[in-house]
């Protein structure tokens, strides 16, 4: 019999094997919860039979992990490279332009008669 | 190298909600200079900065949780906690306009010939495309519940057959609802009637739209394997979502399509 603490009742209740090899609150860094490797084509998945939708993706979660969790200090906004970088610059760029542009126009806004 | 000996999610420092405060401003401000001056661009940049904004934090929640790994059990719980409060308030939200419809409603006054609807409003029947979209939402609700199901028993072509059978069930709602705005014989402007009528079912199409938006977000996601049968917090968030958009169009059906015509 397996036992895990339930937080709500604040008691310990009766468990399966699996809360006590994965207990609560500590997940390993690396999600072990990727489907089956895929070896070669798409039909080896082992969750579904072949079908049009199963062919057209690959599942890339592993390898996106993996790349996700290069210890590298670099923040997860830019984690990507270059396409994150653009990204970024490109909204930071607008919205302090936008705020500049929005506090002139305010300004002006507020002068009393020579404006509309 | 070192690591975390709790189970909670210390975030990296990021710029999202700084750009997302900033598109709060010029929205806000353009919607002020669009409204007295006749110009849009400080609105349109307001909406492209907010649309920026979302776009980057919701993909870096994506990438910190099925790609980093730190949503644990505890998290997950805050972010239940955090959902249920949110649509808390979005019911909240949604209270004032049943207010507002029921205290012009329940005591018409004389300007309004002291009955409901008002002289000179003929209303929807609410026994034509209403009641369709009654229909289409109700479905819609099965068959996310059928997606649910799907998803927790690893039926993976189930899944998305159901959950883009969802969406466009919420895509035929928004179409009927277009058409209803258009062909009605009043408007916004056809006093507290025409008030109460747009400004509640406007706003609930608005959020069946970000509904969609988001289950249609869910819909890749399930597509590139991001869900597993016991981890896809993503997806019950849009599906409470989904619900509680369902639950504001039995509401003004009720109240407003059939008590009040």
């Amino acid at each position: 019999m397996y036992y895990k603490f339930n937080g709500f009742t604040q008691k310990l209740v009766g468990a399966a094997a699996s809360a006590a090899y994965t207990p609560q609150g500590l997940k390993p860094l690396v999600s072990t919860e990727s489907p089956a490797l895929i070896f070669g084509t798409p039909t080896k998945l082992a969750s579904d039979s072949p079908a049009a939708v199963s062919y057209l993706s690959k599942n890339k979660v592993p390898d996106l992990q993996k790349l996700f969790q290069k210890a590298d200090g670099v923040p997860v906004h830019l984690k990507r490279g270059i396409p994150d970088q653009l990204l970024y610059r490109t909204t930071m760029a607008l919205t302090i332009g936008g705020t500049i542009y929005c506090l002139i126009a305010l300004y002006k806004a507020s002068q009393p008669k020579s404006r509309k | 190298m070192t690591h975390q000996t709790h189970p909670y999610h210390m975030v990296n420092p990021s710029p999202w909600p700084l750009t997302g405060a900033m598109a709060a401003l010029l929205t806000t401000s353009g919607l002020a200079m669009w409204f007295h001056y006749n110009s849009t661009q400080l609105l349109i940049m307001g909406l492209i900065t907010m649309l920026l904004t979302m776009i980057q934090w919701w993909r870096d929640i994506v990438r910190e949780s099925t790609f980093q790994g730190h949503h644990t059990t505890p998290v997950q719980k805050g972010l239940r906690y955090g959902m249920i409060l949110f649509i808390t308030s979005e019911v909240f939200f949604f209270i004032g306009f049943f207010w507002a419809f029921y205290h012009s409603s329940l005591a018409p006054t004389p300007e309004l010939g002291g009955h409901w609807p008002p002289t000179g409003i003929s209303p929807l029947d609410p026994f034509e495309v209403p009641l369709l979209n009654t229909a289409v939402l109700l479905a819609s609700g099965v068959t996310i519940t059928w997606t649910h199901h799907s998803l927790m028993n690893a039926n993976r072509n189930e899944t998305i057959q159901a959950l883009s059978i969802t969406i466009i069930l919420g895509l035929y709602f928004t179409a009927l609802q277009a058409m209803e705005y258009y062909e009605a014989p009043f408007t916004i402007s056809d006093g507290i009637y025409g008030s109460t009528f747009f400004v509640a079912t406007g706003f609930h199409g608005l959020h069946v739209i970000i509904g969609s938006s988001f289950l249609l977000i869910c819909l890749f996601r399930q597509v590139f394997f991001h869900f597993t049968p016991t981890h896809h917090f993503g997806f019950e968030a849009a599906a409470w979502y989904w619900h509680f958009v369902d639950v504001v169009w039995l509401f003004l059906y009720i109240s407003i399509y059939w008590w009040g015509s």
